[in-house]
């Protein structure tokens, strides 16, 4: 049970990582973004490219790969969506269906739809543990994707709560006109929010890629779950996002290990819509009664 | 930083094919307030953003010698032009404290002590939600916002609306003392007693256009003026 509860929060960790990317943009350009999982599954092809046919070395390829993410997501935010920002959601959300598009046959012009493999980013034998309850098995992947979310929760809460850059970010999240008067420069957040979340994309697609190797739909499960689980938790705050995720993870594994895996990605739906008529902001959402 | 009296040369403001602002000049004093006054729909918000930055509109703004029509709201803002907006547009799910330091965004230090000695009741709020505030209170907030950006010109569109008349008063008194420290007031009201009791000059606009203009006390002397556009105001 410990096991499977463990391997649920690895799994799950990774559908916040999702969810923390595609809230971070959500929240401050409105967008959902469905370009999302092929942005991050064309970098990852880009980082294989570079470490395995240019022979860059893998972590150098990586910090190369999260600055073009970041740069991607500037580009399409500056030039495919803020020029019809004034239109409407629906015109946007097209766009990022374009870019899905796009990017899916670009990487199958470039490099074809034969699966790459991903060199592993952490190697070494899985730690266990003996005691009363019995045997827990943690694989360093795990401890990997663990790691990746508490630093990036940790630092997220301080950016957004501490810094004066973070605090115009939720300004412009929550009134971008006002925001705006406020001598927010809203542009440089929208590109920041962008920049951020294509970054988690990239992320995601590389420490995923070990596993599900590299190809054109690698990212497509994770994007629907990661939406899920922003869903679950509101799609308003990143601590929504954070345990959005994990709360699904768990919950799918235990539906895989004791009742069948054939009902993993039903069983965790039909949760979520269960949890969103009982809680139509999300488990975490806030709703707060303003006063006029 | 600019300095000097604000002018609007012929200014025209578009919405798609609604024509709210039609050509108006304005000259706003330095260290004076100047009120702009009208019914719904005059053209009065829309003068306000204008000068802001916040919508495009055709003819120009100059302050002192310096046309500012290619600047950037964010520019606008750093050289001290700050509009608090209609309706307060404060940041609801953020703390009183958060919303003052996104007021303060242009400035390399937020001087909170500054908003806290025009509004000491924020002092005892400084970690409450800003949508748990009462109406005043979330009114005081957003002009005490505005200040942390240290304008020199302050634009207000509508800060009495929807406020309980001891609140008003509360909110003309910091007026007064916000002109007393040498900010130059732009107060979009429809609450016109309030208004003409505070400003040294006021426009009244109708249907986009400039109906009369005038000081205050010169404005309430004629009938026709006070019956039709002042809501029968007496002087």
């Amino acid at each position: 049970m410990i096991n499977q509860i463990l391997l649920g929060l690895s799994n799950g960790a990774m559908y916040s990582l999702v969810a923390i990317g595609l809230v971070m943009m959500y929240k401050v350009s409105g967008v959902m973004n469905f370009a999302y999982g092929n942005m991050g599954m064309f970098v990852t092809y880009l980082v294989w490219w570079l470490t395995s046919v240019i022979g860059i070395n893998l972590y150098i390829s990586i910090v190369l790969g999260i600055i073009f993410a970041a740069l991607m997501g500037i580009s399409v935010e500056r030039f495919g969506l803020r020029p019809i920002r004034h239109l409407s959601h629906g015109s946007m959300l097209i766009v990022t269906f374009g870019v899905l598009m796009i990017l899916e046959g670009l990487a199958v012009q470039i490099w074809g739809t034969e699966y790459k493999a991903f060199p592993e980013l952490i190697t070494g034998t899985p730690l266990v543990f003996k005691g009363d309850f019995g045997i827990i098995v943690l694989r360093r992947q795990d401890l990997l994707v663990f790691v990746t979310l508490t630093t990036i929760s940790i630092l997220l809460l301080l950016f957004t709560k501490y810094t004066k850059f973070g605090i115009a970010v939720r300004a412009v999240s929550e009134n971008e006109e006002v925001a705006g008067y406020m001598g927010i420069n809203v542009g440089t957040v929208l590109s920041f929010s962008w920049a951020f979340g294509v970054s988690m994309a990239a992320l995601v697609g590389f420490i995923s890629a070990p596993k599900v190797f590299v190809s054109p739909l690698m990212l497509l499960f994770y994007q629907i779950q990661g939406f899920t689980a922003a869903v679950l938790g509101g799609f308003e705050t990143f601590t929504g996002a954070v345990f959005g995720g994990l709360i699904l993870g768990v919950l799918e594994k235990l539906v895989e290990s004791y009742i069948s895996e054939g009902f993993k990605a039903s069983f965790s739906l039909a949760i979520i819509i269960v949890v969103l008529i009982l809680f139509p902001k999300g488990l975490f959402g806030k709703t707060l009664r303003r006063r006029v | 930083m600019l300095s000097g009296d604000i002018y609007l040369k012929s200014l025209n403001v578009f919405y798609g094919p609604v024509h709210a602002v039609k050509g108006i000049d304005l000259s706003i004093e330095e260290g004076k307030v100047t009120t702009i006054l009208g019914a719904n729909g005059a053209g009065k918000s829309s003068t306000l953003k204008a000068i802001v930055g916040g919508v495009n509109y055709t003819g120009s703004i100059v302050v002192g010698t310096v046309p500012i029509d290619g600047m950037p709201v964010h520019k606008r803002v750093e050289n001290g032009i700050v509009l608090c907006p209609e309706g307060r547009g404060i940041f609801y799910t953020m703390t009183v404290k958060e919303n003052l330091l996104a007021g303060a965004y242009t400035r390399k230090h937020a001087k909170l002590e500054l908003a806290f000695e025009i509004f000491p009741v924020l002092k005892e709020r400084i970690n409450q939600i800003a949508g748990t505030l009462s109406g005043g209170e979330q009114q005081m907030l957003a002009i005490a916002r505005a200040i942390m950006a240290e304008p020199k010109y302050l634009l207000l569109d509508e800060p009495s609306l929807g406020l309980a008349p001891v609140v008003i008063e509360k909110i003309a008194e910091v007026i007064r003392e916000i002109n007393k420290r040498g900010i130059t007031i732009i107060l979009v009201e429809q609450n016109t007693t309030l208004a003409l009791s505070l400003a040294h000059k006021a426009y009244i606009l109708e249907n986009g256009r400039v109906a009369a203009e005038g000081k205050p006390d010169e404005l309430m002397k004629s009938d026709v003026i006070r019956q039709k556009y002042l809501g029968g105001v007496r002087a």
